[in-house]
């Protein structure tokens, strides 16, 4: 399956943090969910796929381009929403709508003006004046109107209700029903992932600690909840990470099939993306 | 490029009104003779163009015009000719304003007076505008004003080391006379130039 974004062995150094040999890629026609808590190495990552940050090393290909070099041609086919950073907000929906299409050649007016629309935008009103929904909205509609191939989204639905978040996720979901697109999607909110992306990458302390497709973590991924005699018993080579609790412990395996024929263990619970975040950065191995 | 020339003025069109409120007093304040305040509308330029920065700064512009075709470059190409465009229009509305006054009062115009009065204005505004620019796009508007305040302070304390203890021999410039307005020209479109290219070399290479 053909690439859309790779990133190979991509690090950075600041005085605080680092990230260290971030590899994943994006192939054509996915969803791409990008998950770990406050500080993980997202947003860095994200800026350093976007040129925003320069200084690093290691490779990053955008439909086969190297972003550094080909950043215009690249910049022409992504759309991007960033945490926060947008056009200024003494600016109106009206102002961005005569704006972009002298940026992009490929800008699409009509569709612009269907999401506005849509979403119930003011055409003439500051953005100042827009809650914070209504902002995000508003990015999203402004990223997707030139037809990218490419959407790199850094929490595009945080601040959103849940009425507006599904509303986004179908736009998201159509979107990528032309194959030639991919998504990246940086979220907290991980029930939205689980509803719609194909693969998950999880980054912790600027490392990819697991980066799989979202069928198979979630198919094969359980918390076995167990008291400590039971838990002794484990090899460490069986399971991931454990949280001990002041009643039980919980217990992360990679393989809830193959487990319940090593050990005595009658329910292996499912798991969710959140339980696997919390296991994953607070668990012990 | 033009995309990024119409953000700008389309943020600077929320100063429109007070624009128009100054040209009001301008025009009263000019015809009661109560005083020559035909410096402020140029003025309100700079004011005006380093709201533009305020803005960009506080909803993080520059990251995202980082992400749009060519965005690095055509940020700054956009807040120079917007800045240009910007004096130029204040400097005509300003420069007509003063015919109108003049008309009115003394119902003669005195061209050249007002047009150098203009002119020398729009330069000074541009000269500083040159210099105040590459510090904006390497430091931040908060922490540019402190460098702006050291050049300036530096060009002034120099200068009057040189006149006062530099024996400057007495060269005659005469013979440039007639062609001052066309050197002026040049060492402003060259110092605009270079201030460009200072902060688009900034911006290239700047992370956000």
């Amino acid at each position: 399956m053909e690439n859309i974004l790779e990133v190979k062995n991509l690090n950075k150094q600041y005085n605080d943090f680092a990230l260290q040999d971030i590899s994943f890629n994006i192939p054509k026609g996915m969803i791409m969910g990008f998950i770990g808590e406050n500080g993980a190495g997202k947003t860095t990552t994200i800026k350093a796929i976007l040129n925003i940050i320069k200084k690093y090393t290691g490779e990053i290909k955008i439909f086969g381009l190297d972003n550094r070099q080909n950043s215009a041609q690249i910049n022409a086919e992504i759309g991007v929403v960033l945490d926060d950073s947008f056009f200024p907000e003494i600016m109106t929906p009206a102002d961005i709508a005569k704006s972009m299409p002298k940026i992009y050649p490929t800008w699409d007016s009509a569709l612009y003006q269907k999401y506005l629309q849509e979403f119930s935008l003011p055409q003439n009103k500051q953005i100042k004046t827009f809650s914070k929904g209504m902002r995000k909205k508003l990015e999203i509609v402004t990223a997707i109107a030139h037809h990218p191939k490419l959407l790199i989204l850094d929490e595009p639905t945080s601040g959103l209700d849940p009425v507006a978040r599904r509303e986004v996720i179908d736009i998201f979901q159509n979107f990528i029903q032309n194959e030639e697109c991919a998504i990246l999607l940086s979220s907290h909110i991980t029930t939205d992932l689980e509803h719609i992306a194909d693969y998950i990458t999880f980054i912790n302390k600027g490392k990819i600690i697991l980066s799989s497709s979202k069928d198979d973590l979630l198919n094969n991924y359980g918390i076995v909840k167990c008291t400590e005699k039971e838990f002794n018993q484990f090899a460490k080579t069986d399971y991931l990470k454990y949280v001990k609790n002041k009643y039980d412990y919980e217990v992360l395996v990679p393989n809830k099939k193959e487990f319940p024929k090593k050990y005595p263990i009658k329910v292996i619970d499912k798991i969710t993306l959140d339980e696997l975040m919390i296991i994953m950065i607070k668990g012990e191995k | 490029m033009i995309g990024f020339i119409i953000k700008d003025l389309a943020m600077i069109k929320s100063n429109f009104k007070l624009l128009g409120l100054l040209i009001i007093v301008y025009l009263f304040l000019g015809l009661s003779g109560e005083m020559d305040i035909s410096f402020i509308l140029p003025f309100m330029s700079v004011m005006i163009m380093i709201s533009t920065f305020s803005y960009d700064s506080y909803n993080k512009w520059d990251a995202y015009a980082v992400t749009l075709p060519n965005g690095r470059k055509n940020s700054v190409k956009a807040k120079y000719l917007a800045t240009f465009i910007i004096i130029i229009l204040m400097t005509v509305i300003t420069t007509l304003s003063a015919f109108l006054i003049t008309y009115i009062k003394t119902k003669t115009l005195n061209y050249p007076d007002i047009i150098l009065n203009m002119l020398g204005t729009a330069i000074g505004i541009l000269v500083v505008e040159a210099l105040m620019y590459p510090f904006i796009y390497k430091f931040g508007l908060e922490k540019a004003r402190i460098g702006i305040f050291i050049v300036v302070f530096g060009i002034v304390i120099f200068g009057g080391f040189i006149l006062n203890y530099v024996d400057i021999p007495d060269i005659s410039l005469n013979f440039l006379e007639n062609y001052w307005p066309i050197i002026l020209i040049v060492i402003i479109s060259l110092m605009l130039y270079l201030s460009y290219r200072i902060s688009l070399r900034i911006n290239l290479k700047k992370e956000y």
